[in-house]
């Protein structure tokens, strides 16, 4: 924390938001990832209690995780994008739906819908769990995993059909008779109409640290997520979003009640009050939002909901 | 032959670990804290979630992982299983519940329509804990002036008059404690499979009933030669029953993690109460008698309560609950099970605190490593006893 301070951008006193990131390929110890590959298998002894009911799935597991993050009283959950993993819009209905509190943020890039068919997908799952949807608009990916998707839109290319996308969707979303035309998409008489009118657009995530990714942001984002990095890097960044877009962190934290116990060495790291006097020093600079991992997911969340989260709360 | 192996559930909440000084912050069986679940707080106000959220996700945890169901314990400060378990039968597949309860202070006529009707919420899914009661200040609590003997004799009336009514009668009886005429549950209510009966109790009177009604005979861990001699006790009284035992475990990759922990949670243990359970009275329940009996002469550590290995005796002293658990690393934990399982055992009552995350370990650490009966036992080579 030893860079010079910028003049103050308005200081977030509420208590730290922290977002929990999903595995959806896969968590856990050992060599099987729960949520992804079946359960272990019991020695041939013991009578499976799953014999004969019906079906278990992968994403009982994805539940066991997002219950864990709103019963302990998490702000929300991150569902990422993977090519290679479980599909995140999917995914996000199906924990949404399963929650009173959390904000959903689905990961995906512009590639895989029209913005209209975005925005009406999204526009179903805000009715389906009251609005508390988000979108992770993913544009910096890596141009041969988007081929595999069949995407061939590249470099800075993809920032400009991320703009368009975005205000094509925000278009449909609020307006009626919606006439669009532009590099990347065209829209004639569009707009919801009915139940699908009226509701609150998905709260806007973008990243990145290009110009491209901040120009982008400046004009669309509600919130720009960060990767760790030196404070004044971060402060200098910060400084071109412009006083409306909120700065967020995303970091893998690695948490035990005594230093002794630490292992790893990157992210966030420390003991439970290090972790959250750090999470603090950030909210101190502007951060409010915090998109967490840390495995397993679920024992992680709730070791961060009962042992960090009251020492932000206490202290908010 | 099969092991099943089911998985307990914190009728009063959980701690968030053994390490801390014994609170139960999961859970409204407490004062809500900053650091409380189910309620959370959010925005400074308890976020309308509540103990039953959280057995939800317990429960869904352990069928997810392959245990047989789970113990839903009865005691004057828990929540009651009957209640708990028509909640939880619409929020589970495969889990089944068995049920803690004593029989004295519900009509038998009473219990046949609940378990037939929670047999009908959950496919089937209900098995009865039957116990007879410990006696003492939480006997009088529940309103039970039945002396220890004479509790047997009506648990034995009340399963007589449950099985009665269960076919759909007509059925009388006329014993000490009951009495019905005509008698039988109706409609499609009738004749669903009986649950099976898990049957606890230390005493002569326990084991003579248990011979009559018990398909599980049903004990705490005790010192593996100790089970031993009480298992023999039963099979001389009894056809046969299978034997079940319910044993906390604390588990972890290394034997050194797994007695940190303990060593960690004995710093709050305070010195007057660990000689207050030494010389401890247990009223008129023999189960706690043999437990005290089991205990260490004399005490300089909390190494002095492993009372042969992996076997502890001092978790009384750390949470409520039985005082015996296994400690020690993944393998430990797996050999000691294997050791009760040639000890005559079929089922096991596992459990571990908090009940959500423990229900991963124990699933993921040490159940692959059980090696079990039959075709497995051989490939492992023989199991010695260490007790």
């Amino acid at each position: 924390m030893s860079a010079p301070r910028r003049a103050p951008r308005q200081v977030p006193r509420r208590e730290p938001r922290i977002i929990w990131t999903i595995p959806t390929r896969g968590d856990g110890r050992g060599n099987r990832s729960r949520g992804w590959d079946p359960a272990p298998s019991l020695p041939a002894s013991v009578r499976d209690g799953r014999a004969g009911g019906p079906a278990f799935t992968p994403f009982d597991y994805l539940h066991q995780i997002s219950r864990a993050a709103e019963l302990g009283g998490l702000a929300g959950v991150y569902v990422p994008y993977d090519p290679h993993g479980e599909e995140s819009l999917v995914v996000s209905g199906s924990l949404g739906r399963d929650s009173r509190f959390l904000e959903v943020v689905a990961g995906f890039p512009a590639g895989i819908a029209t913005p209209v068919y975005a925005a009406k997908l999204s526009a179903t799952l805000q009715r389906a769990f009251g609005g508390r949807l988000g979108w992770r608009l993913e544009v910096d990916l890596d141009e041969r995993v988007q081929r595999t998707q069949g995407d061939f839109v590249t470099g800075a290319d993809r920032y400009a059909r991320a703009a368009e996308f975005l205000t094509v969707a925000k278009a449909v979303w609020h307006g009626q008779d919606v006439d669009f035309t532009g590099r990347f998409y065209e829209v004639v008489k569009g707009g919801f109409t009915g139940p699908l009118a009226g509701l609150p657009f998905p709260t806007v995530y973008l990243s990145g640290t290009s110009d491209e990714a901040l120009a982008l942001s400046a004009e669309h984002a509600d919130v720009h997520v960060f990767d760790l990095a030196p404070d004044d890097e971060l402060d200098r960044h910060v400084a071109r979003l412009g006083e409306r877009v909120r700065p967020a962190l995303q970091a893998t934290v690695h948490t035990r009640e005594d230093e002794a116990e630490l292992t790893g060495t990157s992210g966030l790291r420390g003991t439970y009050a290090q972790v959250a006097d750090q999470i603090l020093a950030y909210r101190e600079r502007g951060f409010d939002t915090f998109f967490l991992a840390a495995e397993p997911r679920l024992e992680e969340a709730l070791r961060i909901a009962q042992h960090v989260r009251p020492l932000l709360a206490g202290r908010a | 032959m099969t092991i099943d192996i089911w998985w307990r559930i914190g009728m009063a909440g959980d701690p968030v670990s053994l390490r801390t000084a014994h609170r139960q912050s999961r859970g409204d069986w407490a004062p809500p804290g900053p650091d409380s679940i189910t309620p959370g707080i959010r925005d400074g106000e308890p976020d309308g979630y509540g103990l039953l959220d959280y057995l939800v996700q317990t429960a869904r945890a352990a069928e997810g992982l392959g245990f047989h169901g789970g113990l839903l314990p009865s005691f004057p400060g828990t929540d009651d299983p009957w209640a708990v378990a028509s909640a939880l039968a619409r929020e589970t597949k495969t889990y089944k519940f068995m049920v803690a309860f004593q029989p004295g202070f519900l009509n038998p006529v009473q219990a046949a329509r609940m378990t037939a009707g929670l047999h009908r919420a959950s496919a089937g899914r209900v098995t009865y804990n039957i116990i007879t009661g410990g006696g003492g200040a939480p006997q009088l609590w529940w309103g039970d002036k039945v002396a220890h003997d004479d509790r047997y004799a009506r648990t034995s009336e009340f399963l007589d008059v449950l099985r009665g009514v269960w076919d759909g009668g007509p059925f009388d009886f006329d014993g000490r404690f009951y009495r019905v005429e005509g008698g039988g549950l109706p409609g499609p209510l009738a004749g669903l499979p009986f649950p099976e009966v898990y049957f606890s109790g230390s005493s002569p009177a326990a084991i003579e009933a248990a011979g009559r009604h018990a398909d599980y005979y049903l004990s705490w861990l005790e010192p593996f030669e100790a089970l031993r001699a009480k298992f023999d006790a039963v099979r001389a009284r009894s056809a046969a029953p299978k034997f079940a035992v319910r044993v906390d475990v604390l588990a972890r990759e290394t034997e050194r993690e797994a007695w940190a922990d303990i060593e960690r949670g004995w710093q709050h243990v305070r010195p007057e109460a660990v000689r207050a359970q030494l010389s401890r009275d247990g009223g008129d329940s023999f189960g706690v008698r043999r437990a005290v009996g089991f205990q260490p002469g004399s005490f300089t550590g909390f190494r002095d309560f492993e009372v042969q290995p992996n076997v502890f005796a001092g978790l009384a002293l750390m949470r409520p609950g039985p005082a015996f658990g296994l400690v020690g690393s993944y393998e430990q934990v797996a050999q000691r099970l294997d050791e009760l399982i040639d000890l005559g055992v079929d089922s096991f009552i596992l459990a571990g605190g908090p009940h959500l995350e423990e229900a991963y370990r124990v699933a993921e650490g040490v159940l692959p490593l059980l090696r079990g009966r039959l075709g497995e036992r051989g490939q492992a080579g023989p199991v010695t006893l260490s007790a």
